[in-house]
């Protein structure tokens, strides 16, 4: 039961009956020094008494004797202690009266001394006024009368009564202060050797429980120190890494802050860029109805030359059938010719002339010929060009139409480019606005890593400081176990 | 196009002053010799016919086809009053046979006619210029001169020699005719 008891309870107990000891020693040592005072204070009054009774006793002894030097010698120095006790005699009466106040038997000798002494100095005085106005003889008489001698007779048994009685009174006082100052040494001894006993039994009984469970304790703080430096050391290794990561972070955050900003340039640069791609839609719209327009405008002059293309083939082809013709007017005329130039070389001297004339017509044929031929090449260009023409229009029509439709393509694919442009204006200006935002996040992210980062440096340096703790917890435990058990520290 | 039309005229205008120059000036007294050919194409290649030879150039003549063993006859045609037989010029010059043979010649002196696809004109030429076949040129059948003219050699066809040599084939009928080829 003693064992699960705790240090307080322990302790108070201890000092508890230490301290009853301890009260009980004192009690009965006030006890009995109580008594000892009393004794003494009733023996300083007993002195005091005595005293008092001695004073009065020598006031009243001066007062007589002064009385009758002065009688005998009529010297006026003799009055001098007659004077000097009348002065303090009515003192001492008092000092004796409050002495015996509460004691009811001096009060009764006091009372039946007073009128002796008031007699006895009524006497003295008598005395010496007889002295002084009557002479030596007359105060002789009264000295003689033995009146003086008989009160002071009276004074003195009282007096002497009362110092006796408290001479007694002193011895037993002193006996009695005697036998208290004993009690209370013997109290004072034995009570403290006792006390001693007590205390060290239990302080020895303290000490054995306390070193045990202290002993107990210190080796769960030895080993519990022991496993918080192992924590306290992988505490800070784990707090270093993770300064360096969160230090890492931060490197890492603020590269993103700087991406990010970037990113926010530019997608402001590409909202600026879309709203100028919008305004380049529209005026592209705008360029495309005018081209479109334009391509109408086109196409009329293209039917238009179409037209006059195929008038232009159909008069080539007139121009050729004509050309026909002459072609075979002037090959008949070259057969001619030749049949001509045949039938003068056939006339022989005489058909000379008409050779020269056959030869001619036949140059003129071949010329015709020749010319026509030309012509026919000519034509047949301006037919070859024709139809290239027209099928280079007819061509350029459809591409005129192709165009047209591609057109209202461009068109269109304007419109869409220009709607598009302007959600891409939208999204780049959210994306701006995301991004500042995401930005501000950022920073707010990296102030923060920041200050986990801080924080780590400061846990890790608390984790030192931890270690540092616990290693000096350790010590501390095995300086108390050395304390507390040192042969179990040196083993 | 005012280039082409200034051209155009200033041939015009040099055929017109040819014209007229060649009535203006005066026969000259003594002409060079000449000699007159017909240029034609028996298939790719070019020929030529002396005028001499022939008596006459005719196109699109209508030839009557007849039946006959001999490849190159391909009918009769009625010339002057008389019919004549017309023969392929492109197979008696061993050329491939065409199917559209407009032109047709009929022989001088012989009645006799020669049907060839094209003919490309007279020819005047001095005699020089037509030389003899040499040994080291091109073979022809038929030709033994060549007239060359502007680095274009032209075998000169022996008409006397295709005579001869359909005599050989339809002697009978040819001798009927009783004809004579000369040298002109």
């Amino acid at each position: 039961m003693f064992g699960s008891w705790t240090f307080a309870k322990k302790l108070a107990l201890g000092y508890g009956l230490a301290a009853l000891t301890l009260l009980v020693i004192a009690a009965v040592s006030y006890r009995t020094t109580d008594e000892l005072v009393a004794n003494d204070d009733r023996l300083i009054e007993s002195y005091a008494f005595q005293a008092a009774l001695a004073d009065l006793l020598s006031d009243l002894v001066d007062i007589e004797t002064g009385a009758r030097g002065y009688v005998v010698t009529g010297d006026s120095a003799f009055l001098e202690p007659y004077q000097v006790a009348l002065g303090e005699v009515k003192g001492h009466q008092s000092t004796v009266t409050a002495l015996v106040a509460g004691n009811p038997a001096r009060q009764s000798k006091v009372a039946a001394m007073q009128p002796a002494i008031v007699r006895k100095l009524e006497h003295a005085r008598k005395l010496v006024d007889t002295r002084n106005n009557a002479g030596f003889d007359a105060a002789a008489k009264l000295v003689a009368n033995n009146e003086g001698k008989a009160e002071m007779d009276q004074i003195r048994a009282i007096l002497g009564d009362l110092d006796r009685q408290e001479s007694e009174r002193i011895g037993s006082l002193v006996a009695a202060g005697k036998t208290n100052a004993q009690w209370t040494l013997a109290i004072i001894l034995w009570g403290g050797l006792a006390g001693v006993v007590v205390v060290a039994a239990i302080g020895w009984l303290i000490i054995r429980s306390l070193t045990k469970q202290i002993g107990t304790a210190v080796q769960h703080v030895s080993s519990s120190s022991t496993e918080l430096q192992a924590a306290a050391n992988q505490q800070a290794t784990g707090l270093r890494e993770q300064a360096t990561a969160m230090s890492e972070i931060t490197t890492t955050i603020t590269e993103l802050l700087v991406t990010s900003r970037q990113i926010a340039e530019s997608a402001q640069r590409v909202a600026q860029i879309a709203a100028q791609t919008a305004g380049g839609a529209r005026s592209g719209q705008g360029a495309v109805d005018l081209a479109q327009d334009a391509i109408g405008g086109i196409r009329r002059q293209v039917d238009q030359i179409v037209a006059y293309m195929l008038d232009l083939g159909r008069k080539s082809q007139q121009i050729g059938a004509v050309l026909d013709i002459v072609s075979e007017l002037a090959e008949q005329t070259n057969i001619l010719a030749i049949n001509a130039t045949i039938e003068a070389a056939g006339a022989g001297d005489s058909g000379r002339r008409f050779a020269v004339v056959a030869d001619e017509i036949r140059k003129l044929a071949d010329r015709v010929g020749g010319s026509t031929k030309e012509i026919r090449a000519l034509i047949d260009d301006v037919r070859s060009a024709v139809n290239t023409t027209v099928m280079a229009t007819e061509t350029g029509s459809k591409a005129v139409d192709s165009g047209s439709k591609q057109f209202d393509d461009v068109a269109s694919g304007f419109r869409q480019i220009a709607e598009l442009v302007g959600t891409t204006t939208d999204a780049a200006r959210e994306i701006e606005l995301s991004t500042k935002q995401q930005t501000t996040a950022v920073e707010q992210v990296n102030i923060a890593v920041a200050n986990v980062a801080q924080a780590s440096h400061e846990t890790e340096a608390s984790a030192g400081q931890t270690l540092q703790t616990a290693s000096e917890l350790a010590h501390l435990s095995t300086d108390l176990a050395r304390i507390i058990r040192p042969q179990a520290v040196a083993a | 196009m005012s280039d082409n039309r200034a051209q155009f005229l200033d041939r015009a205008a040099a055929l017109r002053d040819a014209f007229d120059r060649s009535f203006a000036e005066p026969l000259p007294p003594d002409p060079p010799p000449f000699a007159d050919l017909l240029a034609i194409r028996i298939g790719t290649e070019p020929y030529a016919l002396r005028l001499c030879e022939i008596a006459g150039l005719f196109a699109d003549r209508k030839i009557t086809p007849i039946a006959s063993r001999v490849p190159a006859l391909l009918g009769i045609v009625g010339h002057h009053g008389a019919i004549v037989p017309v023969y392929d010029l492109h197979v008696l010059l061993e050329h491939r046979a065409v199917d559209a043979t407009r032109w047709l010649a009929t022989a001088a002196d012989t009645p006799v006619a020669f049907a060839f696809a094209a003919q490309e004109g007279q020819l005047r030429c001095r005699p020089d210029a037509i030389v003899p076949h040499q040994s080291d040129g091109p073979a022809r059948r038929h030709a033994r001169e060549f007239i060359r003219i502007a680095d274009l050699v032209r075998p000169i066809v022996d008409l006397g020699a295709v005579i001869a040599e359909l005599r050989r084939q339809v002697p009978a009928k040819l001798n009927a005719a009783n004809l004579n080829m000369e040298e002109c």
